[in-house]
């Protein structure tokens, strides 16, 4: 028992039910839109201090606002199933990625950085992230998070069969 | 406060429930991304159907939320660059295997790696911001 809800990765279904009924559940407990990414504004405007007019904005006007509890949140949920898990508190390793590629430490951070960065500013101009835009908004029938998900999807298979095919195949660098 | 509160159990609710369910894993999403393992393709899937169907229920309860308020549901509008936007974002994604949200359960797992995929995306959304100051076409 332990072990198939600790330990095992859930099937598929349990882990989208649960993710599903989020979306229903912040709008009748909080009447708010589930998503992750607008947050990080909010991290933005706490550890620069800065004073760009967009975090000036009504948005980001309550700087410790509920989004960065929920990101705190999430940050303490997975430490929680990590630790239950059983899981190093602190690991170097990235599954398939680190395995297949033995790079300097420095290469690893410049790569997931180069990848965070095009997150960061994608998420943004596309208006909202895999949470708000696939998830949320595709549950409410939302035209635009049908297509800016469809476009998220054909990048990320394109960015990933670059990868299989340069570097992750088996061949290394 | 008590909103605050709530934010945060929901927050260790979703970031428990990504990692247990393998959303956070490199290789998973990979994988997704080239075929060879769909169980996250089935995740997302199925909680935009639970999702949907939560909703409707809502909507056919008198679409109101706990204290009574009625539910206000915005669509989020597409801009001139959006696009181009959603495609960055999805070439971050397949690059470093982790969306804004599974970062954080990354983190919480304990995976070194994941603070500079953090980093990057806190440095993209700063940047967001500035180009936003200079050029405000990016948003239009």
């Amino acid at each position: 028992m332990y072990q198939a809800l600790f330990v095992n990765t859930w099937p598929w279904w349990v882990g989208g039910i649960l993710i599903g009924l989020l979306v229903p559940a912040l709008y009748y407990f909080q009447n708010t839109a589930l998503g992750v990414s607008t947050g990080y504004g909010n991290l933005v405007k706490i550890i620069s201090r800065s004073k760009l007019p967009w975090l000036q904005g009504e948005k980001f006007a309550d700087t410790w606002g509920w989004r960065v509890f929920f990101i705190i949140g999430m940050i303490l949920g997975a430490f929680i199933a990590g630790r239950v898990e059983g899981r190093p508190i602190f690991s170097l390793e990235m599954p398939l990625f680190t395995e297949v590629l033995t790079w300097p430490f420095l290469g690893y951070a410049v790569f997931f950085f180069t990848g965070g960065l095009f997150l960061g500013l994608g998420a943004r101009i596309a208006g909202g992230c895999t949470s708000g835009h696939s998830i949320h908004g595709i549950a409410n029938l939302h035209k635009s998070s049908i297509i800016v998900t469809i476009v998220f999807l054909v990048f990320g298979a394109i960015a990933a069969a670059i990868l299989k095919a340069y570097l992750l195949g088996g061949g290394g660098l | 406060m008590m909103k605050k509160l709530c934010f945060l159990a929901f927050g260790v609710y979703f970031g428990f429930v990504l990692s247990r369910v393998g959303a956070s894993d490199y290789q998973v999403i990979f994988q997704m991304f080239t075929g060879e393992d769909l169980h996250l393709a089935w995740v997302i899937l199925t909680a935009i159907i639970v999702g949907n169907l939560g909703m409707r229920y809502l909507k056919a309860k008198g679409n109101l939320d706990r204290n009574g308020n009625p539910i206000e549901i915005k669509q989020k509008k597409l801009g001139r660059l959006s696009i181009a936007g959603a495609a960055l974002f999805g070439i971050g994604w397949g690059m470093a295997g982790a969306c804004p949200g599974t970062v954080l359960a990354q983190i919480g797992e304990g995976r070194i790696i994941a603070l500079f995929t953090l980093s990057g995306m806190l440095t993209g959304t700063y940047l967001y911001g500035y180009i936003l100051s200079r050029w405000p076409k990016i948003n239009g």
